[in-house]
């Protein structure tokens, strides 16, 4: 088991890099504006325009760039200077991550609690008005866009736009340290609207899994056998898990960039806001720092439920 | 500053924009545009209506910026939304009043700037009693004027503006953030501009652009040797505000956190016996994020707060029913109008030009972007409050028969397309014409109109949608590329003298290899002859006269094709008392604005 994680976490750090190359490449072949041109003025000469890209080190051959890039990154975990405000990209995104870490990590227990606890009980009532209407809410909750489910969110339930005005609304966010309650009250809000859609998601999925296995032969005898049905709907819903757990860290990727559009619709300054911002300014050498880290977050969450795998399901054993 | 952000501004209706014409000026009449239709804004509050000394001190007003500042160093900040800032933090040697688009006030300067009558020696004296913020301390001198414009020119400052308007000072066009022998302080107070070029009136008038705002040499000198310059991390003040820093005088994450917020609070050094701004509030906090949608709700439902971007469409029309006295219309927010290329292709012809302006539908095209509220038809080039406008036809523009129909006149468009040569009256001359739009509303509405309006000429068109930015970047302002209509390309001054509007966008000598600002590669010798000599042209009036013969010319040549004149949307809180300039293209200006 350990030399399975040794490698796997190996094979991560290996991905990261091809992934760093693969943004750097990117941002540098298919410009949406060169970040000297746009500190050139109306009228840039070629003159000007060279002596920015000597002081941001956008003169050097690309290669270069992408060595002296991939050291600072590997080494120091430094990711540059904004083109834009000229912060340090590792400042910048630091400052950010607790609050995009309250909203994910909270949408992602609501999404997985919420989405298999629905989940389970619409398929141990399968066809009944329950079943029906959570699989209705779920199926328009898939459907829905989180900008739009935001913005209805706000609209109808926040502090100050609202129609009933229940819940702190826009830019209310405060960190934890700073007020818990008020954290916690800013954040009910964001973290439905993350969770809605994956949460529907999951539920639709565990009912299915649930269903099929509660039709499989060994819980027919396990019945027959007189054992009782709360715990033979336990060994169910333990074997019809494994598959959603999996699932899990596949939506990582969705739910860091559900983060992007509901950190811009609550005005949260979190990460996501914080690559929104800069895709809009043409600020490569954030959103470059910004995708590393949404890559490493899903590496290390694939990591991690590849190991929770095998503790769910004892069949899985690595070697 | 590049067309693509000049352009995104101006699709925020945001920007700089006007007066001037003329520090020097002893006109007093005033602004540009009174008297006219321009002014007229439906009855909503206006920047020429609102009252400067009703203001109740005390407070603190939220502004809400869906967006991020770009740079809130004084040498490098060119945007408005970073002019929000540094208007009230720091004095330039000239300043505008909200009401005004002609006279600039002297600020730092004690009076208005001396030019000799050579036009090219340019005096002024600077005002005694002015202060730094702290940890500075200091009264202001005029060597912290001469290196505030010097480090412009610092590559690891890069003032977007400085070779623009300060190429004709000795030594300018060479300068690298050291001395330049142009620059002259005789004593303490006075400072003293040598020009090579008889350019005096538009150096002058430049000094309203906070590039003149003081820097203390021996205190920012350190952070200048950064590459790039972090002044805008440590910064000392000038202006009524200050953004609250610590005792080091750091700013970053104390009084701006990027990203999040900006908090301006009292400079304590600042003396209001040396200011003609009342400076109402007490603390002004800056909160970014958020979507423009939700924010203009915010706002009109809320008390002590203002949006600092021009609202939507949407919120626009909300205020105008249901919140009319929260609303704010300024006149002047800049230009949109459809880049031809005049160099090569079938617009290479001035009569299928023509025959495209008569024919594009302008009213409808702005009702799409918000109608009447917050446009006007285009007619010409130079805006309301731009000196020059009237000269130039006003609203109503020059009387040419492809100008005359806003709507659009197929019978007039076909006229010209038989002039050009195509006997049908349509156009039959086989070259496909390659039309590059942005992607973004409403320029992407614009785009399909002009395309839809090609195809009615009798034109085929590869017609292209990219990112705004890629547009210019790669398109529109890459000559070689040989693009034949970018539709909705937009424009806004740095201040209000009309050379600022039209040279580097219609002056030949102006069409660089890349990122040109001349996207249609106007390149008429005698436009070009006209504007060269205009850019001489000392004295308000003297100006706004020649430049608006450069206006009519470029009409007669139909170099582009006009179509809207952007007007600025302000609104705030129920519980504030805001009052918008003039200059900044009518937003608001928080030296003014108060709480109720």
């Amino acid at each position: 088991m350990t030399g399975y994680i040794i490698r796997r976490i190996l094979w991560g750090v290996a991905l990261l890099v091809i992934i760093c190359a693969a943004t750097f490449v990117l941002f540098r072949i298919f410009p949406t504006g060169n970040p000297a041109v746009l500190r050139a003025g109306r009228d840039p000469q070629p003159k000007e325009i060279a002596e920015i890209e000597r002081v941001l080190g956008l003169n050097k051959p690309l290669i270069v760039q992408f060595w002296d890039y991939l050291k600072s990154v590997l080494l120091h975990f430094d990711f540059g200077y904004s083109y834009y405000s000229d912060e340090s990209v590792r400042g910048l995104i630091g400052e950010r991550l607790e609050a995009t870490a309250s909203l994910t990590i909270g949408a992602a227990v609501l999404w997985f609690i919420g989405g298999l606890g629905v989940g389970i009980v619409s398929a141990l009532r399968r066809h009944s008005l329950l079943d029906r209407a959570a699989m209705g809410t779920a199926l328009v909750l898939i459907s829905a866009p989180e900008f739009w489910l935001g913005l209805i969110a706000l609209f109808l339930f926040s502090s100050d736009i609202g129609r009933w005005k229940v819940f702190p609304g826009a830019g209310s966010y405060v960190p934890i340290t700073s007020d818990p309650w008020k954290w916690f009250t800013s954040l009910i809000m964001p973290w439905f609207v993350l969770a809605a859609g994956g949460a529907a998601v999951y539920a639709r999925l565990m009912r299915g899994s649930l269903i099929e296995v509660m039709g499989e032969d060994y819980i027919r005898t396990a019945r027959a056998k007189g054992l009782e049905e709360r715990r033979v709907t336990r060994q169910g819903v333990r074997a019809s898990i494994n598959p959603i757990v999996t699932l899990l860290a596949l939506e990582t990727g969705a739910l860091l960039g559900g983060a992007v559009v509901v950190e811009t619709v609550f005005n949260i300054p979190g990460v996501g806001l914080l690559a929104y911002q800069s895709i809009t300014h043409s600020d490569f050498a954030v959103v470059q720092g910004t995708v590393l880290l949404a890559a490493m977050f899903i590496i290390v969450a694939n990591i991690v439920v590849d190991i929770a795998y095998a503790y769910l399901d004892p069949r899985v054993r690595y070697s | 500053m590049t067309s693509i952000r000049i352009v995104a501004a101006i699709s925020l209706a945001s920007a700089l924009a006007l007066a001037l014409a003329g520090c020097g000026s002893s006109s007093s009449s005033p602004s540009v545009g009174s008297g006219t239709s321009v002014v007229s804004t439906g009855g909503f509050q206006s920047p020429l209506t609102q009252s400067l000394t009703a203001g109740k001190r005390g407070g603190t007003l939220v502004v809400l910026n869906e967006t991020e500042f770009e740079h809130l160093d004084p040498g490098i900040a060119y945007y408005n939304i970073d002019y929000e800032v540094v208007d009230v933090t720091q004095r330039a040697l000239y300043s505008y009043k909200p009401n005004t688009t002609t006279e600039a006030t002297p600020d730092m300067a004690s009076g208005p700037p001396e030019i000799a009558a050579d036009n090219r020696t340019i005096t002024i004296h600077i005002r005694e009693g002015i202060h730094f913020s702290p940890p500075v301390d200091r009264e202001v001198t005029s060597e912290d004027v001469a290196y505030a414009i010097e480090r412009g020119a610092n590559p690891d400052v890069a003032n977007a503006y400085f070779h623009s308007y300060f190429d004709s000072v000795e030594g300018g066009p060479k300068a690298e953030g050291g001395p330049i022998k142009g620059i002259q302080t005789p004593n303490k107070h006075t400072i003293v501009f040598h020009l090579t070029e008889p350019k005096a009136q538009i150096v002058a008038d430049a000094l309203v652009l906070p590039l003149s705002a003081a820097v203390p040499k021996e205190y920012a000198e350190k952070f200048d040797k950064n590459k790039p310059s972090n002044y805008a991390d440590y910064q000392v003040a000038t202006g009524p505000y200050m953004l609250k820093n610590n005792s080091e005088g750091k700013v970053l994450g104390v009084g701006y956190i990027p990203g999040k917020s900006a908090t301006l609070v009292r400079n304590p050094n600042w003396n209001p016996k040396t200011d003609f701004r009342p400076a109402y509030l007490n603390e002004i906090l800056i909160k970014i994020g958020g979507t423009t949608t939700v924010i203009g709700r915010q706002v009109l439902e809320g008390t002590d707060m203002v949006q600092n971007e021009a609202p939507n469409q949407a919120s626009v029309r909300l205020a105008a029913e249901k919140f009319k006295s929260q609303l704010e219309i300024s006149p002047g927010a800049g230009t949109h109008y459809i880049a031809v290329n005049n160099k090569v292709g079938p617009f290479s012809n001035i009569d299928l030009r023509k025959a495209l302006w008569a024919a594009l539908d302008r009213a409808a095209m702005d009702k799409a972007r918000g109608g009447e509220l917050v446009t006007n038809v285009m007619t010409h080039f130079l805006y309301p409050t731009i000196p020059g406008f009237e000269q130039a036809g006003g609203l109503a523009g020059p009387k040419v028969d492809y100008n005359e129909h806003p709507e659009g006149d197929m019978a007039i468009a076909e006229k010209y397309i038989r002039l050009a040569g195509y006997a049908k009256g349509k156009y039959s001359g086989g070259q496909t014409l390659e039309v590059v739009g942005s992607r973004s509303s409403p320029a992407e509405q614009d785009a399909e109109v002009v395309n839809q309006t090609l195809k009615n000429l009798g034109f085929t068109t590869k017609f292209t949608l990219v990112e705004p930015s890629t547009m210019y970047s790669k398109y529109c302002g890459v000559p070689k590329e040989e693009i034949d209509v970018c539709p909705s390309v937009g424009w806004i001054a740095d201040f209000a003298d009309p050379q600022t509007v039209l040279n580097i966008t219609f002056n030949g000598k102006f069409i660089n290899p890349v990122e040109s600002n001349n996207w249609g590669q106007v390149d008429d010798p005698t436009i070009n002859a006209a504007m060269t000599a205009a850019e001489s042209v000392t004295g308000t009036s003297a100006r706004a006269t020649a430049w608006a013969k450069i206006d009519d010319e470029l009409v007669a040549d139909a170099a582009a094709i006009p179509f809207d004149w952007d007007k600025q949307a302000n609104i705030e809180g129920s519980g504030v008392d805001g009052v918008g300039d003039l200059w900044d293209s009518g937003e608001w200006d928080y030296d003014y604005s108060s709480l109720k």
